[in-house]
């Protein structure tokens, strides 16, 4: 740690810890599970920070009848358990360990936004608004917007908001070993039966998830998603085809992480191809009931 | 010795719980970071951000004079040597003209709280010229590359140039003789570190005498009391140790880090100092295992009877000695592995690079060259046809067989037993969907979603031998004094005093069993490990239970015939009863008794004139350098170890998932079977992390992945039960018969997991540990021959 020792506060409000932040050099703190290790690697101190745990607000999770909205202070071990979100769920268990899941919250991995952060894919492919509040007012974001344009000064994000699961919703990663590892690579597949859309992202690949555009159309056009998900071709070569279109497309994205020793990029490329064919792969096999949501995979 | 059928209930061969056990998992137990005097100033390490780097100048006087510093300390402060080194003292205390690693440590601080420290190291200014690092072991090897060391620096002391040293060993009639079945190629290790759970400590305390008292987690007290003593320029009585709790080792405590710092404050402030790593710096600041590049040709008649095995083994000894010759010596006489070679043509050389340091890590030169001699043993049963057990157990060594020293192999040697007894163990049933719907047991977890249809299980075997103990000479005595008393509650009770140090290996258990053993009480009270005894050794070379375990049982059979003298003496027994009293008298419950003299005496009751003191100091047989020619009977013993695992991988991602692990072990006579299960399953889980995940990452000399989030250890997911079959032939020379059980199943966990990984995608693995990459196919265009920056193809490939 370098500087002198940061003041805590602890608001029990949002428009608190808003007025807080406005402050110069002021950081939120949620879980600290990735905070309190910066930090203590000599990351450097703010002035102030903002402790969130009091804020009940930033705590909610709701069900619209066209909006999901999860709080900000929301813990991964909360998400993992709660069925009107069966993607998110599944993005949950598959953080980390769970004392980190205990601790992590969406709000802190939004604010951290690493590249590789498991959570990030899945909203990307689901198309999730970024709420946020600071002394300027509250304002929305896409993922992908807020994630470009990086967290402002002052700026809190309060929840995220994203469609009702209406269709097989899946989150594959992998890494170093069996569990509680760090993202490798990762891809999440989002299907809205109703819209006939797919959502697609893959994550590890560029500076942020990587939104797999043609990948998604493909998949969209070769499904018939209202009809139960009948599709022209067969079920394993559509979904192959759709593996080869997002390792395609990670190949050609701009903003690549750089290769690691143990990963090098044409691996990475070619993972997230097996995990999205793996992923629609299994969207197609899940019962097609468009009422009852289904996630699946992991 | 007292009657061999009587044991006590805690005694020798008793599965004993660690004594410290409760307070270990209730997180009461002492570890060197937590201890505290009230007063004690925090120290922190600032480091070299170069591999390499001219030192123009250090400025530390703005860190000086910041509120709340009481010590800064450079290279200028060190009144004695100016270099400290386990074999050869040739690593600075600070670097002084030139930084030869990143991590290579320049000046300390110490000041009233760790963050004020931190500041203060902040505030040093070095002004350093960054210099080309030479990273590269064929590089700097090379006959005309620029030394990286000063040559008149330590005289004589390395082969030439950046060499620590070279072996070349020729055995048998014809060296390089190439028999009619060959296989040949190239495999390169990385670097994997010790990872011990609790970072480096101490807490040091200035003497009132101008000495220092230092508490620290170590494995060698009076080692690390000598380097100590000579660079702070005092009598080494002026330097005190005792052992602080030590939360796991594996070589990497071996080397002094922090002491000499730690001492140097204190003495400098005239207070207590605490200092102590975090985990980064305990990556940076500890020796790694060598990283090495190997090339094996294998040959054998078409019956499959080895020929010769000829190999080139470099080890990248990294930027300061450390114990690298002591680790060459033993990666090159191991070389040929558990079997009779008739001819062999070995050579090795570890070398000075600009990389981190290397130095023991549990196995100590062998887990390398058994990844590659059982790589050999694999394709060379493949070239003949042949299965691969059948291969190891027609070649493997027995008693009396040369080895490539051309000593003959000591009894008992039982590697053929071992690879038979392991394939002889049931495999695994195949994977049961029902079981695991969220398909948890699949390679890769539940986040990898793995097809079950495009996953392949495989299944492969290792044999391998570790020697026990310091070799080529070396007279690593240990010694230890016991003594029996009456306690407080006027029971006769034990008391041992050993500087062994406890590192999680057991030693504080079977001491504990030795001494009931041998003085029939029950309660043994063993003294903190300090300097206040003789050495006992180092905790390495599988050889505590034998060496220090030998010193407690000579020093209590010492305790029990002058007991045994003393109450014969006063029962006015006859002269030659009293020079032997063990003829008539034994000690047994608690009770001196010899039946044919009608004598049943209490203990407490032969204590009552006193305690009986004794010191002794345990030997194990000589041994012998190696000569021009790496011949000579170099090693005191050997265990061996054979591992059977079965993995499944999951084809498309390459992804490994070790299914089951089975071990037979050559384990000499059982001290203590939970000890024991312990030792081969931590064994086993580290030498399966280097097979498929452990490795520190260098690029250009400077480690990338110093924390448990880059650098992956296995977790309890991917370390399936173990299959563990001990195999029990007492050791004749050594007390009660033990072997050394630690490091021999680290060496052949590696090469059985990955054996199996081959089976199951059927390619060579020349890279360790494996990569996901090199198991699949990558799109045509790519190639999957990019194997990252710091490039890890061999130099011959
Ligand atoms: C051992 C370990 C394993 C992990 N494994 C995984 C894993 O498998 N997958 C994965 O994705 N992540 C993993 N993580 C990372 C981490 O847990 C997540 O990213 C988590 O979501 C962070 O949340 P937090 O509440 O702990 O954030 P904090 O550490 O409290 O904050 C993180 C950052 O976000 C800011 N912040 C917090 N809340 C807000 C807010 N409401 N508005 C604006 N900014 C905010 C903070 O100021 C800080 O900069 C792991 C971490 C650890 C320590």
């Amino acid at each position: 740690m370098k500087g002198a020792p940061p003041v805590l506060y602890r608001p029990g409000t949002v428009g608190e810890a808003v007025r807080l932040l406005a402050q110069p050099d002021a950081e939120p703190l949620a879980g600290g599970t990735d905070l309190v290790p910066a930090l203590r690697a000599g990351a450097p101190r703010p002035r102030a920070i903002v402790s969130l745990r009091r804020v009940l607000e930033l705590r909610v999770r709701g069900v619209g009848a066209d909006a999901l909205t999860v709080g900000a202070a929301v813990t991964y071990t909360e998400l993992a358990e709660w069925s009107p979100a069966p993607g998110l769920a599944a993005v949950a268990r598959c953080v980390g360990s769970l004392q980190v899941r205990n601790a992590g919250t969406v709000g802190g991995a939004l604010g951290s936004a690493n590249p590789r952060g498991d959570l990030l894919t899945f909203l990307t492919a689901a198309d999730a608004q970024v709420l946020l509040c600071s002394a300027r007012g509250p304002r929305v974001a896409s993922v992908a917007e807020f994630l470009a344009g990086g967290r402002r000064r002052g700026d809190l994000v309060t929840a995220v908001r994203l469609p009702p699961a209406r269709g097989p919703q899946v989150f594959f990663k992998i890494g170093g070993r069996q569990a509680a590892y760090p993202a490798l690579v990762s891809c999440a597949v989002v299907v809205d039966r109703l819209t006939g859309r797919v959502g697609a992202a893959v994550g590890g690949i560029a500076t942020a998830p990587l939104r797999v555009t043609a990948a998604e159309e493909f998949a969209a056009s070769e499904v018939d998603w209202s009809a139960r998900g009948a599709f022209r071709g067969s079920a394993q070569a559509v979904a192959r085809r759709f593996g080869e279109l997002v390792s395609a497309a990670a190949r050609q994205a701009p903003a690549q992480l750089p290769a690691g020793q143990r990963d090098p990029v044409d691996y990475r490329c070619h993972a997230v191809g097996v995990l999205a064919a793996r992923a629609l792969a299994r969207c197609l096999a899940a019962p097609a009931q468009p009422s009852m949501p289904v996630g699946v995979g992991a | 010795m007292t009657d061999s059928s009587w044991r006590p209930a805690a005694g020798v061969g008793a599965a004993v719980l660690r004594p410290d056990g409760p307070a270990k998992v209730s997180g009461t137990f002492p570890f060197a970071g937590d201890l505290a005097v009230p007063g004690m100033l925090h120290a922190r390490t600032l480091r070299s951000p170069h591999a390499r780097a001219r030192i123009r100048g250090i400025d530390a006087s703005a860190a000086a004079r910041l509120p709340g510093v009481a010590a800064v300390v450079t290279a200028a402060d060190v009144p004695g040597l100016a270099t400290y080194g386990l074999i050869v003292a040739d690593q600075p205390v600070f670097a002084a003209e030139e930084a030869r690693y990143a991590g290579e440590p320049v000046a300390a601080v110490a000041a009233v709280d760790a963050a004020t420290a931190r500041r203060a190291l902040a505030a040093i200014r070095v002004d350093y010229e960054p210099l080309p690092p030479v990273t590269d072991p064929e590089l700097a090897m090379a006959p005309d590359a620029e030394p990286l060391y000063p040559p008149d620096g330590v005289h004589g002391q390395f082969s030439h140039g950046n060499i620590y040293r070279e072996i070349d060993l020729r055995h048998g009639d014809d060296p390089d003789r190439v028999g009619p079945v060959v296989v040949e190629d190239t495999y390169v290790i990385g670097m994997q570190d010790q990872a011990f759970l609790a970072p480096e400590a101490a807490l040091v305390v200035p003497g009132a005498d101008g000495g220092v008292d230092i508490t620290t987690a170590t494995q060698w007290l009076h080692s690390d009391r000598e380097q100590i003593a000579a660079c702070l320029g005092l009598p080494e009585e002026k330097v005190r140790l005792t052992l602080g709790g030590v939360g796991g080792a594996f070589g990497g405590r071996e080397d002094v880090t922090l002491q000499i710092h730690g001492a140097l404050l204190a003495l400098a402030a005239g207070a207590p100092v605490r200092i102590a790593y975090d985990r980064t710096e305990s990556f940076l600041g500890h020796p790694h295992r060598h990283p090495a590049r190997m090339w094996f040709r294998h040959s054998a008649t078409r019956d499959g009877d080895l020929v010769a095995v000829q190999a080139r083994i470099i080890l990248d000894g990294g930027a300061y000695a450390s114990s690298s010759q002591a680790v060459l010596g033993n990666s090159v006489t191991h070389a040929a592995g558990p079997y009779r070679v008739p001819n062999a043509h070995l050579y090795g050389a570890a070398v000075r690079t600009n990389n981190p340091p290397c130095g023991a890590m549990r196995g100590f030169g062998v887990p390398q060259v058994t990844i590659g001699h059982e790589a050999q043993m694999d394709r060379l049963a493949d070239a003949l046809g042949m299965d691969p057990v059948e291969l190891r157990a027609r070649n493997a060594i027995a008693p009396g067989d040369r080895l490539p020293t051309g000593a003959p192999m000591p009894a008992p040697m039982p590697a053929r037993e071992l690879i038979e007894l392991v394939a002889a163990r049931p495999l695994p049933p195949p994977r049961d969907p029902a079981a695991d719907p969220h398909g948890l047991a699949l390679p890769g977890g539940r986040g990898a979603g793995a097809d079950p249809a495009r996953v392949r299980r495989g299944v492969g075997y290792a044999l391998g031998i570790k020697n026990l103990m310091f070799s080529e000479g070396f007279d690593d005595d240990a010694t230890a004094r016991a003594r029996l008393e009456l306690g407080p509650d006027g029971r006769p009770r034990a008391w041992v005093h050993s500087a062994c140090a406890e590192v999680g290996q057991g030693f504080v258990t079977i001491a504990g069993q030795i001494a009931r053993t041998e003085l029939g009480v029950e309660e043994v009270v063993l003294a903190p490990a300090d300097t206040g005894v003789g050495s006992a050794g180092s905790t390495s070379a599988s050889r505590q239970t034998w060496m220090s375990g030998g010193a407690v049982r000579g020093a209590c059979v010492a305790v029990a015939d002058r007991l045994l003298a003393r109450v014969a003496r006063r029962l006015g027994l006859p002269a030659p009863v009293i020079e032997a009293p063990r003829r008539v008298l034994s000690l047994r419950c608690g009770e001196i008794v010899g039946p044919e003299v009608g004598v049943r005496v209490p203990l407490a009751e032969a204590l009552a004139e006193g305690p009986i003191d004794a010191e002794y100091t345990h030997h194990h047989r000589r041994t012998e350098p190696l000569d021009a020619d790496g011949q000579g009977d170099a090693h005191v013993a050997f265990a061996a170890a054979a591992h059977r695992a079965v993995v499944d991988v999951d084809l498309d991602l390459g992804l490994v998932r070790v299914v089951q692990m089975t071990l037979a072990q050559d384990c000499g006579t059982v001290v203590n079977p939970l000890a024991l299960t312990g030792q081969v399953e931590g064994g086993t889980a580290q030498g399966l992390g280097l097979a498929v995940m452990e490795e520190l990452v260098t690029v250009d000399g400077i480690v990338t992945n110093p924390t448990f989030h880059g650098y992956l250890l296995p977790t309890a997911a991917d370390v399936p039960a173990l299959d563990f079959v001990a195999v029990t032939y007492p050791q004749p020379d050594a007390p009660y018969g033990v072997k050394g059980v630690g490091e021999a199943p680290t060496g052949t966990a590696t090469p059985a997991v990955l054996a199996a990984i081959r089976a199951a995608v059927g390619r060579d693995l020349r890279f360790v540990p494996v990569r996901p990459a090199d198991l699949v196919d990558l799109a045509a265009g790519t190639g999957g021959v990019d194997r990252g920056p710091g490039g890890r193809e061999p130099a011959d490939a």
